[in-house]
């Protein structure tokens, strides 16, 4: 059946977006909290990152809309069965957390230009603001990293609870979708860290913060496989509309996007590299991106993957239709 | 007096295509060319040679009873009316398009020009003057019957009672208000 796409490029642009930064913030939280000496510039890098692809994610979707100055209407309730309500509130909510955690790793000469009250008694006199110590820096860092991991979870997760919780769309209608949007949210955001600690300082990478990108990453897109593999076989035992729907991605138009683009370039690919990088650092001990720069590739490679995902989901769900009986 | 119950009752066998109804809803409720709010379908040619069927289905918003349109909006700008017809308030609609992804009937479109989304409204504005929607006025074979469903002497009450009707996509959950009455032979092949 003809149908028209009502979303489009935007919305594919965004979906990614939103989660490469709800994957930043989550690795920069998690490597916080793990070490905040050991892996510093995971933190930093993922800290640097976070609050900007989802605030352009956030304006393309802006125009996307028919009424882009109506959009405060989103924000004067809340609709608990409306994902799309419920995700602009976390993204508000994420957003901010991203760029306060940003201004916590700005360094030190920057971040002290700005002074602030140290308690309510202070809050109405500027004269005695001042700017944060060190301690009270660490301690926070650990607080918005902790209260913005779940947050940013939601965010990767509510991407694909958007499409899934549309029974009107079989190809999306399914609870695999959620969770393949999440580890691919989360695998972006590692994957864009790699790919910006290879470019800029893949002779300083410590051991222990190659171990943890590459092993983390290569986890979520091994946790993908196991995602698609039964997105795919219940899709084709269920009804004839699911059916029809998978065939979309076996043996329809979107048939390449998703072998080649997702599985091959997005999972295999990266997943290939990763291992052996890990392989060297396990059974070699010693780093093999110091001599060959294998995270420009693995880490570029997780990220067209992760956006030709959303592009496959965004347009091969809208194609998808119930099926009449007769 | 019980609540309203606005439905439709489509007899598809008294449907020939001549599409009058898509003409006077667009023209009743000045519809963008391009989009429509009600449509006819095409079911078939079903069957294997000689004995085949087709027939036409015609439709519009389903008003469910529990509607997907309504379930996802972010902004409460698709409601529900006490007497049953599914609604968007013009003002409040941002242009998300979700319930445009979120309907099974595929009964909504996207204005250009308004930038909100919109459907069909009943025809309300006719409903309550005590006229019949656009589409049922002018539907020359009398396949197209609109009314209160709850009210057990009404044209479609009668109707639905003595016939045998199918709704659609029933299995989404959504209980809708558009009845179909067939009284030819539907063919299972697809």
């Amino acid at each position: 059946m003809s149908h028209e796409f009502h979303w489009g490029f935007l919305i594919v642009l965004y979906l990614f977006l939103a989660g490469l930064s709800a994957g930043a913030f989550a690795t920069s939280g998690l490597a916080n909290y793990l070490g905040s000496k050991k892996y510093e510039l995971i933190g930093r890098v993922g800290a640097y990152i976070a609050p900007f692809p989802v605030s352009i994610g956030l304006a393309l979707l802006l125009l996307d809309l028919g009424r882009p100055f109506r959009f405060w209407r989103l924000f004067v309730t809340i609709r608990w069965t409306s994902p799309m309500s419920i995700g602009s509130w976390l993204l508000v909510i994420f957003v901010t957390l991203s760029l306060i955690y940003f201004f916590l790793w700005l360094p030190d000469r920057i971040r002290n230009l700005v002074r602030l009250p140290h308690s309510f008694r202070h809050l109405f006199r500027a004269s005695t603001w001042t700017p944060l110590k060190a301690e009270e820096v660490r301690r926070w860092k650990l607080i918005i990293g902790g209260i913005g991991f779940p947050v940013s979870i939601g965010v990767g997760m509510y991407t694909g609870i958007l499409l899934g919780a549309i029974p009107a769309r079989p190809f999306w209608n399914t609870p695999m979708v959620a969770q393949l949007f999440l580890f691919s949210a989360m695998s972006s955001g590692v994957g864009t860290i790699i790919f910006i600690l290879a470019l800029i300082s893949h002779q300083k990478i410590s051991f222990d913060e190659c171990m943890l990108l590459n092993s983390v990453d290569a986890a979520l897109i091994t946790f993908e496989i196991f995602l698609i593999i039964p997105f795919i076989l219940h899709q084709s035992l269920a009804t004839w509309s699911h059916k029809e729907s998978v065939a979309l991605i076996m043996g329809g138009p979107y048939t390449y996007y998703f072998w080649i683009g997702v599985v091959f370039l997005g999972i295999l690919f990266p997943l290939s590299l990763e291992v052996v990088e890990l392989w060297h650092i396990v059974v070699k001990k010693h780093l093999l991106c110091r001599r060959i720069n294998l995270g420009v590739f693995s880490g570029a490679a997780v990220i067209i993957g992760g956006f030709i995902l959303r592009f496959v989901f965004v347009y091969a769900g809208q194609a998808s239709h119930f099926l009449p009986v007769y | 007096m019980a609540q309203k119950r606005f439905a439709f009752v489509i007899e598809i066998d008294r449907c020939i295509d001549c599409k009058a109804c898509m003409v006077a809803c667009s023209v009743e409720n000045n519809v963008p060319v391009g989009h429509h709010r009600n449509w006819v379908k095409q079911i078939g040619p079903n069957g294997t040679y000689p004995i085949l069927g087709m027939h036409f289905e015609a439709g519009n918003c389903m008003h469910c009873t529990n509607p997907p349109c309504e379930r996802v909006c972010p902004t409460g700008a698709t409601y529900r009316r006490d007497d049953g017809l599914v609604m968007i308030n013009q003002d409040i609609c941002i242009g998300c398009k979700y319930c445009i992804e979120a309907c099974p009937y595929d009964a909504r479109y996207f204005n250009e020009e308004t930038g909100t989304t919109d459907k069909c409204t009943g025809c309300v504005h006719r409903v309550y003057r005590g006229e019949e929607p656009a589409c049922v006025a002018t539907c020359i074979g009398n396949s197209r019957h609109f009314g209160d469903i709850n009210d057990p002497r009404s044209e479609v009450s009668e109707l639905i009672a003595k016939n045998k009707y199918y709704t659609v996509y029933e299995e989404a959950g959504t209980h809708p208000a558009v009845y179909y009455i067939y009284r030819g032979e539907r063919s299972n092949e697809p």
